[in-house]
């Protein structure tokens, strides 16, 4: 008689014995070449403009391909990813686009799709590198260097010359990796320059109405600021708001406004003459994702990380690029 | 009263008792001397303008929970009323079907938004009054139901507006003031007086006092129950409005997230007895004033938000001990 429990027992040796030889292969499981393909993309969320624009962008470029594209949504939630990934391999994809929730909970995802010979590739967030590997447990990264968001807007900040140099920084949700990168991007090229100081850095949340609220109270506590630099769209909107509030203006006049992200509300601003600039974070993953996919299955080299282009928006171009923004 | 009775060692007793009528006021004063000691630019009109506006939101809806909690209820339902209030109006003045007659559709998205969260409140008040279901139970359903309800209304899409004639109620200054923080004094003063002295007020105090007392005394216990869940969602509906009018925008994720906590909060520092009975609006503004210029405080000299958080606690914490120490 099997119990359930011998039964558990038995699965979950198996289980690790699956694992193990597939540690024993040193390359991520191979994509044969076919016509088209029946691939899996499990998104984390799609509760804001930029995962839309991503979920959109994937959707779009599986139909011009005409490949069949099983699509997941895990809702903000880790533990519905690793399920969602799970079921994508029940129904036999040939390869799984992921957009990892968190840097640790989705390695068993990953490491039952190599387990299962199906390759994957990771969109817009890595998992934890000593836990898995490129071109080993997944095929590889493709997503926006963050650190170099924030590095170009200080390099843009710094040759923009004059005497705007009293910088209020609006920090993104304390610990997570964007917010941690393009504060720590943006603080190292200031560090540099020393005759620029960051007066006040405080975490907005990623979210407009918080936004608004700390740069009222930082506008208020150092009234010398000149330069807002916000870590997303969101918070960059909240502090415009905030300095109408405080009778002052956004813009060249009086306080120039920085943000990352890039969306057509922002981008709009950078036209309007509200916001002096933002570097795009590229939403839009699905050409590169699959030409990606179809250069695996023809066997090239893949390299371990691919950056995506980012746009950066400026009074120059915005009007122009307006369109295109997500 | 034999507080100045010779002879009886109630001395610390009387400190305690001080305090706990007086403790929040205090804590008030000490925190504007600091600030004006040691916050840069802290001594102006602008300051207050920021300070004012940015508490706004939370002592309209502790109002409104100030009447529940005398009633020895809890409605934890508030921000969820506040994002369905803040996605439905949107929804309506942005509808084409007003074409130019923009006013008329604000009007009509006001009144509705405020009369869904009304109901809204009123199904609360029926579910704790006619079915006797704890009110922290009760107002759970709409917690988790109501943000849902608003995100599916808007598909949980950001809907961004520039409406002059609706954001009036967030950004409008008639005479210098900003319009949410008249429309907070006014709440505070007639919520007041209704209070302390109007039957409706008795009748409050009452039920949270004794409710099988007021039972028997001739008090429509029931009705009562009604109308301050009615009167919180009421309030609720009105800061969801004044929220996104503020920030030309709506998220339905966002709006009022963490609000019944602030809300409680404020009403707790503010010295209203959690169990009921006992009540007080002006406390209630004081409280939220409190935890306002903290974080105030705490953000303008450089200090984390999260440091911020504990601090907070910290002040209930110590609210709720002097309470204690009173009803001894």
């Amino acid at each position: 008689m099997i119990t359930r429990r011998r039964l558990l027992i038995t699965s979950a040796a198996a289980a690790a014995a699956a694992t193990m030889a597939s540690r024993a292969f040193a390359a991520a499981p191979p994509l044969p070449k076919k016509d088209t393909y029946k691939v899996g993309f499990a998104q984390t969320e799609s509760n804001n403009p930029w995962r839309l624009a991503q979920t959109q962008s994937m959707q779009d470029e599986a139909a011009k391909r005409g490949w069949q594209l099983i699509y997941t949504d895990a809702a903000g939630s880790a533990a519905k990813q690793v399920a969602d990934v799970n079921s994508m391999i029940a129904q036999q994809v040939d390869l799984i686009f992921l957009a990892p929730r968190e840097e640790v909970p989705l390695i068993p995802a990953i490491m039952a799709a190599k387990g299962a010979n199906i390759p994957v590739i990771l969109l817009d967030r890595n998992v934890a590198q000593d836990l898995a590997k490129p071109g080993e447990d997944y095929v590889t990264f493709i997503g926006s260097n963050f650190i170099e968001e924030g590095q170009r807007i200080a390099e843009y900040l710094v040759a923009m010359g004059g005497d705007k140099k009293t910088i209020i920084e609006l920090e993104g949700t304390v610990g997570s990796s964007p917010a941690n990168d393009r504060k720590k991007g943006f603080d190292d090229v200031i560090a540099q320059h020393p005759d620029y100081t960051i007066v006040a850095s405080q975490s907005g949340d990623f979210a407009r109405d918080k936004g608004r609220q700390v740069a009222e109270t930082l506008l208020q506590a150092h009234p010398d600021a000149n330069v807002i630099y916000a870590h997303n769209d969101e918070m960059a909107i909240g502090a415009i708001a905030a300095l109408e509030a405080a009778g002052r203006t956004a813009g060249r006049s009086d306080c120039l406004v920085f943000s990352i992200d890039g969306g057509k509300e922002i981008v709009q601003l950078v036209v309007d003459g509200k916001v002096e600039a933002v570097v795009e974070c590229n939403p839009r993953f699905g050409p590169k994702a699959f030409d990606t996919a179809v250069a695996y299955a023809n066997g090239e080299t893949i390299p371990p990380v691919i950056i995506n282009p980012d746009e950066m928006y400026t009074p120059d171009n915005a009007a122009e690029l307006l369109p295109s923004a997500y | 009263m034999t507080v100045n009775a010779p002879g009886r060692r109630l001395d610390s007793f009387d400190v305690l008792e001080f305090l706990a009528r007086y403790g929040t006021l205090i804590a008030l004063g000490l925190l504007i001397v600091f600030n004006i000691v040691f916050t840069r630019n802290f001594a102006t009109l602008q300051t207050l303008n920021v300070n004012l506006t940015q508490v706004c939101t939370i002592v309209i809806v502790a109002t409104g929970m100030t009447l529940v909690i005398a009633t020895g209820g809890i409605d934890l339902s508030v921000g969820s009323i506040m994002a369905i209030s803040g996605a439905l109006a949107p929804l309506i003045f942005l509808s084409p079907v007003f074409g130019d007659n923009i006013a008329l559709g604000v009007a009509i998205a006001m009144v509705a938004a405020i009369s869904a969260a009304t109901l809204c409140g009123l199904f609360n008040g029926w579910l704790v009054a006619q079915f006797r279901i704890q009110p922290i139970v009760a107002t759970l359903v709409l917690f988790i139901a109501g943000r849902g309800i608003a995100q599916a209304m808007t598909n949980s899409n950001l809907q961004v507006f520039r409406v002059p004639e609706f954001q009036w109620i967030g950004l409008g200054r008639p005479f210098g003031l900003p319009v949410q923080v008249l429309l907070m004094v006014t709440l505070v003063v007639v919520t007041a007086w209704l209070l302390r002295r109007s039957r409706f007020g008795r009748s409050v105090l009452a039920t949270g006092g004794n409710e099988r007392a007021a039972e028997l005394a001739g008090i429509a216990v029931k009705r009562t129950k009604l109308a301050v869940y009615a009167i919180s969602g009421f309030c609720a509906g009105i800061a969801g409005l004044v929220v996104i009018a503020i920030n030309s925008a709506s998220d339905a994720n966002l709006v009022g997230l963490g609000m019944e906590l602030d809300a409680i909060a404020a009403v707790a520092v503010g010295g209203t007895l959690l169990v009921g009975g006992r009540a007080t609006i002006m406390g209630t503004l004081t409280g939220a004033l409190t935890i306002q210029l903290v974080r105030y405080t705490l953000l303008a000299n450089g200090v984390p938000d999260a440091a911020a958080m504990i601090v907070k606690a910290a002040i209930i914490a110590v609210a709720v001990w002097l309470q204690q120490q009173r009803r001894v």
